[in-house]
């Protein structure tokens, strides 16, 4: 018992009482000890926890709401602007990239002078193929003038006042462009539709016309200079019993939806019209 | 006075739309024509007097301004006023019955002036093709836009004479 009262026994029992609560807890001897005590304290610790925080909620809550709302309104608001301003920012895109495209055309063309024009409406009547810009004489602009875009030959100026001129398209049932086949090495004529289909005719029979060939203007008759780029052979038809061939071409201006054109202005078209005899 | 101010800026306006919107928004290759139904919706109000004086003014104008030639845009507009001039003493208790029709015979009475203006003048327009790809889709369109003209008509014209009206 002098043993036991000794400080440093009591020490020592402490000591290996201790040691040999943790041999038992790490082998999981203690574990059912364990979870008999904590799991009333965890249990009640979450049922207090989650009281706590329904309070809270109810007691901040209205506050936040009232803030969120606000916030919201502020960041809908904020929302709506940045929206306004990137559609903005997409037309002035959209309208930056017509202009580079049509600066892009005139410099890989330099032999020619440009006047940039809007296209600001279309002709009344559905069996005609024109449309109307918003340059005129007062602009240089003059009758017999060729319109181009980025892309290719749109067609010519039919009549132009001072403020304005209608185009006559190369789609117009009444156009005829004179045009070579790049790949054939051929002419042929360019002729437009009612529907604002193109075809070629007067491809000769011998010529081997592919689809997929290009179409440029050939600069014959003086009214379009030559080398413009029109479209590609879609289809090529050969019949029997007839002189040519015909074939439809898919042009490369969607004549649907053109914003801007790039007027011609220092090409003069010749009217050969008083060379031409009549039958 | 006031109708010819009233008609002369509806045509200004209804022009401007046709040419800005409708033509380039085909059907097919069809279009609505609003100066037409203008025409008609606004021939068909009783009160409204200036209908061939104001058909004679905008056809003239149209015509000098459209491509189309030996000013047909302004022969159609006047046979248009006519048609319903016509239609008016015979369908008058059923104004939108009569705006219909007339909608119906003068968007073809001005498709078959247009053809054959440009036949004679050497465009080759067939009337086969011309049918299926421009008159019906484009009598289609008028029909639809009809109703809504007859009733901005209408409503112009109530306010022009509102006493007439009320009476």
């Amino acid at each position: 018992m002098k043993f036991l009262k000794s400080k440093n026994s009591q020490t020592i029992v402490v000591i290996l009482v201790v040691a040999g609560l943790l041999f038992l807890a790490l082998s999981g001897y203690l574990t059912p000890v364990f979870n008999l005590s904590l799991n009333p304290l965890i249990s009640f610790q979450s049922w207090l926890s989650v009281r706590y925080l329904s309070a809270q909620d109810f007691l901040t809550a209205p506050r936040d709401i009232t803030q969120l709302r606000e916030q919201n309104a502020v960041l809908e608001s904020q929302v709506t602007q940045l929206e306004t301003q990137l559609i903005q920012l997409e037309e002035r895109l959209g309208e930056a990239q017509v202009c580079f495209a049509l600066l892009d055309f005139g410099r890989t063309n330099p032999q020619y002078d440009y006047i940039a024009a809007t296209v600001i409406g279309r002709e009344i009547s559905p069996f005609l193929q024109y449309i109307i810009i918003d340059k005129g004489t007062d602009h240089g602009i003059r009758y017999g003038m060729p319109v181009v875009t980025q892309q290719g030959l749109v067609g010519r100026v039919d009549a132009v006042i001072g403020p304005a001129a209608r185009i006559k398209l190369i789609t117009d049932s009444t156009s005829v462009v004179n045009i070579r086949l790049k790949a054939a090495e051929t002419e042929a004529q360019l002729l437009g539709s009612l529907t604002g289909d193109l075809a070629l005719d007067m491809i000769p029979l011998d010529e081997n016309v592919e689809p997929g060939d290009i179409v440029l203007t050939s600069g014959l008759g003086g009214n379009y200079p030559p080398n413009i780029f029109v479209g590609q052979v879609l289809s090529v038809q050969t019949r029997e019993n007839v002189l040519f061939q015909t074939a439809t071409v898919q042009p490369i201006v969607d004549f649907n939806s053109i914003s801007s054109v790039l007027v011609v202005s220092n090409f003069v078209a010749v009217d050969i019209s008083p060379l031409i005899p009549e039958p | 006075m006031i109708s010819h101010l009233v008609c002369a800026i509806s045509i200004v306006v209804f022009y401007i739309l046709q040419i800005t919107i409708f033509s380039q928004s085909p059907l097919v290759s069809g279009a609505a024509d609003l100066v037409l139904l203008f025409f008609a919706a606004w021939t068909l109000q009783e009160k409204m007097k200036n209908s061939w004086l104001w058909a004679a003014v905008a056809g003239v104008i149209i015509s000098t301004i459209s491509a189309m030639p030996f000013y047909t845009p302004l022969i159609a507009y006047l046979i248009v006023v006519g048609i319903t001039k016509l239609l008016q003493r015979r369908v008058w208790q059923a104004p939108i019955l009569a705006m219909f029709i007339v909608t119906l015979i003068g968007t073809f009475v001005q498709h078959a002036i247009y053809i054959l203006a440009l036949q004679i003048s050497g465009a080759p327009i067939s009337w086969g093709e011309s049918l299926n790809m421009v008159i019906l889709p484009s009598a289609l369109l008028n029909m639809i836009f009809a109703l809504p003209m007859y009733a901005i008509v209408n409503d112009i014209a109530g306010r022009i004479y509102p006493l007439e009206a009320e009476l």
